[in-house]
């Protein structure tokens, strides 16, 4: 189990070096230069940036501020997907550091959510937290918890507190030994081609054979394009936290380890770059 | 089985392989991702914060600048220092000027005060004189105040030094009196023994000188020896030696016959005439009684009209020796008046009284006068000196009549409160009080009784011990006045149903009455009076006609007018029986004799 605690630190100091750059077309008082950081994969973006709003607010006249929204390469960043499913989505094919322009105008309103404060993305959270519970356990487990250790689990995520959150998320990840594991894992298929914005469905960890599903299982029932044919040429990445694992993985493995702060296993599926 | 096995070892071995692949492509993707970015990224923050830093210190050091380069303009340009020089001194000797003008403001400041202070100072000293002044006069006056004390201190103790020998002295006045006294007690006994042995020794010599008589008998006329021997008893004992000496020898024979009945009468007469001597020689000092045996004289004509009063006069009084006669009046005074060759002279004025006078009385040995007022109180004077001796207040309304009791100790007054109040004249409190239950228009008193003249019509008997109603007696009329003869056996009232009555005390009831044309009762309070003797009656009508009615006839004896202008409150007859006194509603009274 060490490897797993190794896993799960891993998984939760993820990091991302992105450099912020202002829109060209913002006024600007002074010329803005860009602001480097290293973005935490399992955090949010609107969470995390406020040293870039304060960096740019000071080359910007007050009147101009309005709403900060993110944008790389024409697409809007939605700030309620985590950090990491952005970057693997949109940005994992392209050289480091990730360039992200920071507006300040022409809010998208059809693409993006407005986020006015924390709490926003708070509620988001837990929401989202115990939409999980709610496919692993029928929602038992986090209605059992108390308010405090809500919030222990935002805080935890909000400081980027590994111990603070696991302390309380543990509670979360437990199944009856019987059952092999959840009752459906909480799962999130993302694709860049797509209408939908994301794939959900109902899907057990063992079949009713008794066996483990796999990660292969999941995606021939769910995304069956992903898997390639026999001696084809591989069309897609299959990308959980910026690596690709085995088809042989098992997915309640997968769901305890590698699922986000918000119990979801968030999976990208990105065509695979032609050389 | 063996495939199993294999099988079994190969999953193992799969999954720990895939596990071991998320493990190093995690770690593959923290190299490339992470730890390859981490050092730069944090070190452009820092030289970011840095330019930061240094773009804020350069704003802020961009005027300093500025100043220092003015600076440096400036200090080449000496002509320019020069004149700023000059501007300072001329501005110094500007100040140099300004601090003069200010000196000798100051100077002149100084001088004033210098002034004020001298003034000061001289105000100080004179007060200073006047207040040693002042101290001065006030040691003075401290020293005459002292000599003052001292000579009043002195004074004192000289007064209280007089005041014990006036006291030593009075101590042995009284005992030199009381001495006296007894001394004279002692001479009263001694000359009564003496009197007494005297008669004796007569007797002695009487009964033996008869006794000689009646051995030797003599041819003598019975009459006329009786004759010498009354005649030698009266005379003196020195001649009866002669003539007894004959008589006894002669009795025997005749006790059968009268003559002898007429000796001893005679002979007791002599003892009787004797022992009266003696009595009056002892009481010699005071006034005596005449009582019923004076002479009274039904009067006849007016000696005197005089005003007696400012006002009305409501009581008079002769005094028990009738030399003295008293009035009172609304005016608050008593007066006294001595009668003297038919006419009344004024002696002097009782003062004290608040208010009007109702009644007056002398005590019995006529050195006190008892008066009753309108102002609630009784007063008593001694008639001397006319000084008022007692007040004695306590009833709640006007007191209409006060009299001494016969011990002349006490007193009875009666009042329009209703009550009859008895007062002790050595405690000068009063005794008793008794709800008489009407307004007490008269009081009179015997030994034991005290009679009372009610407005509601009776005459109320009163036991002085038992203070209890001992009888009553109902009236036609209200009771304005009550008498009594010199007996004390008979009442005299006067009633407003213009009836005088004389009622006997023994039998409890009206024996006369007397009534006549014209009479009427004037007030509640007018006063009829008996003779001393007790044969007549006069009272005063509301016309002012005095009437004297005869009580043995029960006529009327005497009516006096012309000399009243208004009715006739009171009347009083003199002891003596010679002066009968009248005083009216106007200020009048009129001194009545028959001559």
């Amino acid at each position: 189990m060490a490897d797993d605690k190794d896993v799960l630190r891993d998984v939760w100091f993820g990091r991302i070096p992105t450099c912020f750059t202002l829109y060209q077309d913002e006024i600007t008082e002074r010329e803005a230069e860009p602001f480097y950081l290293l973005l935490p994969r399992v955090s949010y973006l609107t969470l995390v940036t406020d040293k870039v709003k304060k960096h740019f607010h000071k080359v910007m006249r007050q009147e101009d501020l309005e709403e900060m929204w993110f944008e790389y390469e024409g697409t809007p960043l939605k700030w309620h997907y985590p950090i990491g499913v952005l970057f693997d989505l949109h940005a994992s094919n392209t050289a480091l550091p990730w360039n992200i322009t920071v507006h300040f105008k022409d809010f998208p309103e059809r693409d993006l959510l407005h986020c006015p404060s924390n709490s926003v993305i708070e509620a988001h959270f837990m929401s989202s937290i115990k939409e999980a519970d709610a496919l692993k356990h029928k929602g038992q487990v986090v209605n059992e918890m108390q308010k405090k250790d809500h919030k222990q689990l935002w805080m935890g995520l909000q400081n980027d507190k590994f111990d603070q959150f696991w302390a309380m998320n543990r509670k979360l990840m437990e199944y009856p030994t019987e059952e092999g594991g959840f009752r459906y894992i909480p799962f999130r298929i993302y694709q860049t081609m797509s209408d939908r914005p994301f794939i959900q469905k109902l899907f057990r960890p063992v079949s009713s054979e008794g066996h483990a599903h796999t990660l292969g299982d999941l995606l021939k029932e769910v995304f069956p394009a992903a898997i390639p044919q026999d001696d084809e040429q591989k069309k897609y990445l299959i990308v959980i936290h910026g690596i690709e694992p085995l088809l042989e993985t098992p997915v309640q493995w997968l769901s305890e380890h590698l699922s986000h702060p918000d119990n979801f296993l968030h999976i990208s599926i990105i065509p695979a770059p032609s050389d | 089985m063996l495939g199993t096995r294999v099988m079994s070892g190969a999953r193992c071995r799969t999954e720990c392989w895939w596990k071991r692949h998320i493990a190093e492509q995690l770690k593959q993707r923290d190299r490339v991702q992470r730890q390859a970015f981490e050092e730069i990224i944090h070190q452009y923050n820092r030289l970011l914060e840095k330019s930061d830093l240094q773009a804020v210190l350069s704003e802020r050091l961009q005027p300093d600048k500025s100043d220092l380069q003015n600076r440096h303009d400036l200090s080449p340009g000496a002509d320019e220092e020069l004149t700023e020089l000059h501007k300072k001194r001329g501005e110094l000797a500007q100040n140099v000027i300004e601090l003069n003008n200010q000196m000798q403001q100051k100077d002149k400041e100084i001088q004033t005060n210098e002034a004020k202070m001298l003034q000061y100072q001289q105000r100080i000293s004179e007060l200073e004189a006047e207040c040693r002044e002042l101290r001065n006069s006030l040691q003075d006056l401290e020293r005459a105040n002292q000599t003052l004390k001292d000579e009043y201190d002195a004074l004192q103790i000289t007064f209280s030094a007089l005041e014990e020998k006036l006291r030593r002295t009075t101590e042995d006045n009284q005992e030199l009196v009381s001495r006296w006294m007894a001394e004279k007690a002692q001479e009263a006994n001694r000359l009564n023994a003496e009197n007494e042995k005297d008669t004796r020794r007569r007797q002695a010599k009487l009964q033996k000188d008869l006794a000689e008589a009646a051995k030797e008998p003599l041819p003598l006329d019975p009459d006329d020896d009786i004759e010498v021997l009354s005649e030698d008893a009266s005379d003196g004992a020195g001649q009866a030696d002669v003539s007894p000496s004959r008589t006894p020898g002669r009795t025997p024979s005749k006790r059968v016959s009268q003559p002898p009945s007429g000796l001893l009468d005679s002979i007791s007469s002599i003892f009787g005439r004797r022992s009266v001597n003696s009595f009056s020689g002892l009481t010699d000092g005071a006034e005596t009684h005449t009582g019923a045996c004076a002479e009274v004289r039904v009067p006849s004509t007016a000696l005197h009209t005089f005003d007696a009063h400012d006002g009305e006069v409501n009581a008079v009084c002769f005094s028990p020796g009738s030399r003295l006669l008293a009035t009172g009046g609304m005016d608050r005074r008593v007066k006294l008046w001595e009668v003297v060759s038919g006419r009344c002279e004024h002696k002097g004025s009782l003062t004290g009284s608040n208010a009007g006078i109702t009644s007056i009385e002398f005590d019995s040995a006529g050195s006190y006068l008892l008066a009753a007022s309108n102002d609630f109180a009784s007063r008593i004077w001694t008639v001397d000196d006319f000084r008022l001796r007692h007040t004695l207040t306590g009833h709640s309304g006007k007191v209409l009549s006060a009299r001494f009791l016969l011990d002349n100790a006490r007193i009875v007054s009666g009042s329009y409160d209703r009550t009859l109040k008895l007062w002790d004249l050595r405690s000068k409190v009063c005794m008793k009080t008794v709800f008489a239950g009407s307004s007490c228009n008269d009081i009179v008193c015997t030994e034991q009784c005290v009679m009372s003249g009610h407005f509601d019509k009776k005459v109320r008997f009163w036991d002085i011990r038992s203070e209890s109603i001992v009888r009553e007696l109902e009236l036609l009329g209200r009771v304005t006045s009550l008498d009594l003869n010199h007996d004390r056996t008979e009442l005299l009232t006067c009633s407003r149903d213009d009836l005088v009555k004389i009622i006997d005390l023994r039998s409890n009831a009206v024996r006369q009455s007397f009534s006549a044309q014209g009479f009427k009762c004037g007030s509640d309070w007018t006063r009829v009076t008996f003779s001393p003797d007790g044969c007549y009656v006069a009272a005063g009508s509301a016309e002012g006609t005095l009437f004297v009615w005869n009580v043995l006839t029960g006529k009327l004896e005497r009516t006096l007018d012309k000399h009243h202008s208004s009715a006739i409150n009171a009347v009083s007859w003199s002891p003596s029986g010679a002066h009968v006194v009248s005083v009216e509603k106007g200020s009048k009274a009129v001194l009545w004799s028959d001559m």
